[in-house]
């Protein structure tokens, strides 16, 4: 698993944010101590062979919603969070392919 | 009288004898809160507070519910409607839920009143108090503010600790809940997954996330979850099992198997917490338990703090993708959409969680997954099958809840020393197979407490209260606060 | 060299349901908006997605219509990816079980069928909406979580025509099962295409190119051979086709460029750890089937087996689900299936179009169109009796009938009636007699038309000509 710098900028671009120059270093080590901590799961006979467990325990339910309308909420609210609107929409900068 | 340093049940029967109105005791929580400098609180609703209290005061007592104008405090990752809640980030900064989390709702029904909501390690992810957007959160059995109270539930566990409330909700993901209760002398209790609907609360790890809380005795805690537990049709992933009447337990250990995992409390080597232990398990023997040391594979319990990070750390990412600034939050201005989002990412997330998230999105990438999210998925088969072999032959797991007392702030957390990653971390075994867990105070070393864990099988938590109403008493710990004469 | 085009499909579908796939926001295309959202919809922290049982029922519709191998639970997995019309920054999809797998649709075209696989066919959630204007883009989350249904062929498709029928089939099973309005131009139905060639005879396939912005079926067959020229093209001219994702432009009447893949996306599919799975079992599944309303092929079969309908017929009819259900109803109450299959496909077809009305509103019943089609058959009255008739039906419904002897209409076929008016005529008219027997067909035809203006129109022309026919020889 080999980690350089620029493939974690690649992940933090892919991720929509950046970071320091320093934080990628602090980021650097700290693969350095997964790295480390997935030698532990490694060392788990067969343990690449079992199913993976998804959720706590298996468990499955049978119930499914009634396709029944609930109270949608007005626009007001929806929009009582969003930073810029412009009638009654949510604006962005233009959004190009 | 100090009203909010007694139990749910004690300010209740005060409620009931007439000593004592909602409106009086929540004055006088009010008043501890603003004078309180743990650095706690995030944001607060004391008008509210006093004027349900006073709408109460004005009302008969209401008999059987025993949650009737009781003030609490709420983990800031919890949906409050009208209430900013920002899961100490600041990506979610302005942010003001259009409703209420279900457990909200239904501690409402009950008459409990909010005093507000508390600080977290950001979004949830961390253990130590330090990472939330307002910074450390301190232990208030240290004056001096050096000490950590643990995290992710920070100030739930301070506020409690400091006798402000009777009790605080936090969420328990790996440990969230149970450690921090360990550092604060607390009662810390996480139930089945599933057991507690999740609805409103801000997703860390779904697979091992549960709403918990703090209070200081094992009944408050059997009570709190009489009224949360219960299937919610808005969480899919909420139990359809019936629930149990949790406060009628009958405190017994008679004929009861407690396994002691060796693998784990070996690394132990605190001499307060081991005599404090041996102590309590030569009480339990006396009054009729079974205990018995059991091996759980060295290299399994090794692998458990692995499991839960890069499950943790993949899924957070996922889970954290909405946070992005169009439709709620922290918004930046940036020329083109990307720009925003990328302005507000990154200046809404802290370092460590920009950190996290990388190496979460690392082990989520199809090349990665097999060797690292898939790898870890299945290590948590074993390790979980493992634990619930044991919990076929015993009834409950029983090991100290920390290695030792609450840290300093400045000290690293070895994680490269295997030894201190079991002991600290092994709390996480109970989010991996979605089992009941409860945390109560065990000791104290230099006047700070230290607590001890029991983990029982799933959906069977009304066995787990009798147990550990058991040890409540043999440790004399009962209410254990800030200031408690012992 | 001789190339052959391998051609896959990916249609998505937006299902009919009251409300979206996984919250209980209503659903409806004309509202204003950001009225129609709830905090699920706007991926608000905390909440979690409730799967909606009707579009589980939708989506077995289609399965079963598309002979697929039907998953008794329900598994749901996470496509993560960031975009401004995605407020989850990730889309809960179905990616390792799909609800449905291995079937496929026969094409008969021109009376050649062609059978194409159906690789997959899974439940998913749609995006936001997006305006673009100015320098802004807006976004209204009406639309974001309703339910889509991704329908994924087999490479098995070799042409334009195969391509368009196979859209229209799916379009038939939509509507036919009510699990959507299938509107290529409104967004119900959106068709991308994958496109490649390859020489004739090889295995392997070539360059795959996607295709976007179908905006209708004769689009979608216009566009893949326009793609298929343009790929043969580039290769002739020695060149290499490129991956990528191209569009068709229609005012240059080609496929444009995009954007180039270089990698595969990775969308670090895992699954949605917010919905444990779901176990349906064979019953409920057996159940929605067995309430599904009448498949498309079955209808065709049950159109030409028991009504003996042509082809020609058969195909007008089912063009809408509205027009075959009217069929359906009106021949419960009669044998004569091909004349109400004609009184639709025309004078009710006609009157429809020209008054702008849809045949749900026609106010005609489908039993009183019956009965006219049995009084035509019994020679009660003409086939220009039958249409004005109509007409008064399209206004009032009322028995056609009672109709006909209002207008004094009933037909004459009483023989007795016709041989004395026929007498009359070739008593009036001797010399048109000698025209006739003298070889002047037209002569026939011209007594015709004399018997029927006598009878105002009234006489059976068939039993007319016979009797006629009769009489002249006499004379």
């Amino acid at each position: 698993m080999k980690i350089d710098k620029n493939k974690l900028k690649e992940l933090a671009n892919d991720l929509l944010f950046d970071m320091s120059e320093q934080e990628y270093d602090t980021l650097l080590m700290e693969f350095g101590e997964l790295v480390t901590q997935m030698k532990l799961l490694e060392q788990i006979p067969n343990v690449d062979e079992g199913e993976p467990l998804i959720y706590p325990f298996e468990t499955t339910n049978s119930f499914l919603r009634e396709d029944e309308p609930g109270v949608p909420l007005s626009k007001e609210e929806v929009l009582s969070n969003v930073a810029d609107s412009y009638a009654g929409q949510v604006r962005l900068p233009k959004v190009v392919n | 009288m100090d009203y909010t340093a007694l139990s749910i049940k004690e300010i209740h029967d005060l409620y009931l004898s007439g000593k004592v109105t909602p409106l009086q005791v929540v004055e006088q929580a009010i008043a501890k809160a603003q004078k309180d400098t743990n650095n706690a609180l995030e944001k607060t609703t004391f008008a509210e507070a006093l004027k349900q209290a006073k709408d109460l005061s004005n009302s008969p007592v209401e008999k059987d519910n025993l949650l009737w104008g009781i003030p609490y405090f709420i983990k800031d990752n919890i949906s409050t409607k009208g209430v900013e809640t920002t899961a100490s980030s600041n990506i979610l900064k302005g942010y003001i839920p259009l409703f209420n989390a279900e457990v909200i709702t239904r501690l409402n029904n009950k008459k409990a009143i909010s005093l507000g909501k508390t600080t977290l390690d950001e979004l949830a992810m961390g253990g130590s108090g330090m990472s939330g957007h307002l910074g450390y959160t301190f232990n208030p059995y240290d004056e001096t503010h050096k000490r950590r109270v643990g995290g992710s539930s920070a100030g739930s566990a301070a506020v409690v600790a400091a006798g402000i409330v009777p009790f605080a909700l936090g969420s328990d993901t790996g440990d969230s809940v149970r450690k921090p209760a360990s550092y604060a002398g607390l009662v810390g209790f996480k139930p089945t997954w599933g057991r507690i609907s999740r609805f409103g609360l801000f997703p860390f790890t779904p697979s091992l996330d549960a709403i918990g809380y703090f209070t200081r005795s094992v009944f408050d805690a059997a009570l709190l979850l009489e009224v949360l537990a219960g299937r919610d049709e808005k969480d899919f992933t909420s139990s359809l099992k019936e629930v149990n009447d949790y406060t009628k337990y009958r405190a017994g250990v008679g004929g009861v198997k407690i396994a002691l995992i060796k693998g784990i409390s070996d690394k132990i080597t605190n001499k307060t917490l081991l005599e404090a232990y041996e102590k309590s398990l030569k009480e339990l023997k006396n009054r009729g338990a079974i205990i018995e040391y059991v091996n759980i594979d060295q290299v399994l319990i090794n692998a458990i703090f692995s499991t839960y990070f890069v499950l943790s750390c993949a899924e957070s990412t996922s889970n954290n993708a909405n946070l992005d600034g169009v439709k709620f939050g922290l918004r930046q201005a940036g020329e083109t959409y990307l720009d925003v989002i990328k302005n507000t990412r990154t200046k809404g997330f802290s370092p460590l969680i920009k950190r996290r998230f990388i190496i979460g999105a690392y082990s989520l990438k199809q090349e990665n997954q097999e060797l690292l999210f898939k790898r870890a998925q299945k290590a948590r088969r074993l390790i979980v099958d493992e634990v619930n072999k044991v919990l076929s032959k015993y009834d409950v797991i029983y090991l100290p809840a920390a290695p030792g007392i609450a840290p300093e702030f400045n000290q690293k957390a070895d994680n490269l020393n295997i030894e201190h990653l079991v002991a600290d971390n092994h709390l996480a075994i109970a989010n991996l197979a979605g089992l009941p867990s409860i945390t109560l105070p065990l000791c104290l070393d230099n006047d700070l407490p230290i607590g001890v864990n029991l983990t029982g099988r799933a959906f069977a938590e009304k066995q787990l209260f009798a147990i550990a109403a058991v040890v409540e008493e043999i440790t004399g710990l009962k209410g254990l606060q800030v200031g408690s004469k012992k | 060299m001789e190339y052959e085009a391998v051609i896959g499909l990916e249609i998505h579908i937006e299902t009919k349901t009251k409300t979206k796939m996984f919250s209980s926001s209503p659903v409806d295309y004309s509202a204003a908006p950001n009225t129609l959202v709830t905090p699920t919809d706007l991926a608000h922290p905390g909440t979690l997605p409730r799967v909606n049982k009707r579009a589980v029922e939708n989506a077995i519709r289609v399965c079963h219509a598309l002979n697929m191998e039907i998953d008794e639970t329900l598994y749901f997995d996470r496509k993560n990816y960031f975009y401004s019309d995605l407020p989850k920054g990730y889309q809960i999809t179905q990616d390792k079980r799909p609800i449905g797998k291995k079937g496929y649709l026969d094409l008969n075209i021109d009376g050649q069928v062609t059978r194409i696989g159906i690789t997959r066919l899974h439940m998913e959630e749609d995006t936001a909406k997006q305006l673009h204007i100015l320098d802004y883009s807006l976004i209204d989350y009406n639309r974001a979580g309703i339910p889509l249904i991704e329908v994924v062929s087999e490479p098995d498709i070799r042409n334009g025509k195969e391509a368009a029928k196979f859209v229209e089939l799916i379009r038939e099973i939509v509507t036919f099962t009510d699990v959507s309005d299938g509107k290529m131009e409104e967004g119900s139905l959106r068709c991308d295409v994958n496109v490649s060639i390859r020489p004739k005879g090889r295995e392997a396939f070539g360059t795959k190119v996607e295709v976007k912005n179908l905006n209708s079926i004769s689009n979608v067959e216009k566009v893949i051979d326009i793609e298929i020229e343009r790929q043969k093209q580039v290769l002739a001219s020695g060149g290499q086709v490129i991956q990528e994702t191209r569009r068709y432009d229609d005012e240059v009447k080609t496929t444009i460029s995009m954007r180039v893949k270089n990698s595969a996306v990775d969308y670090k599919y895992y699954p949605e750890a917010n919905l444990v799975p779901i176990h349906i079992g064979r019953e409920f599944i057996d159940d929605v089937i067995k309430n599904c309303p009448e498949l498309p092929t079955t209808k065709r079969m049950r159109y030409a087996d028991q009504f003996k309908l042509s082809q020609f017929d058969i195909d007008i009819l089912l063009a809408s689900k509205d027009v075959s259900n009217y069929f359906d109803e009106s021949v419960k109450h009669t044998t004569n299936y091909k004349l109400v299959a004609n009184l639709i496909n025309g004078e009710i077809a006609t009157f429809l179009n020209k008054n702008n009305v849809q045949i749900t509103s026609l106010i005609t019943s489908p039993k009183n169109l019956a009965r006219v089609a049995d009084m035509i058959n019994d020679g009660k009255i003409s086939n220009k009796q039958a249409r004005t008739i109509l007409e008064h039906l399209f206004v009032e419904d009322q028995d056609p009938v009672q109709v006909a002897k209002k207008l004094n209409m009933v037909q004459i076929s009483d023989e007795n009636a016709i041989l004395a008016l026929v007498n009359v005529v070739l008593d009036e008219n001797p010399s048109v007699i000698e025209d006739y027997k003298n070889g002047k067909d037209r002569a026939f035809g011209f007594l015709v038309g004399i018997l029927m203006k006598k009878s105002q129109g009234k006489i059976n022309p068939s039993i007319a000509s016979t009797i006629l026919k009769q009489e002249i020889e006499k004379r």
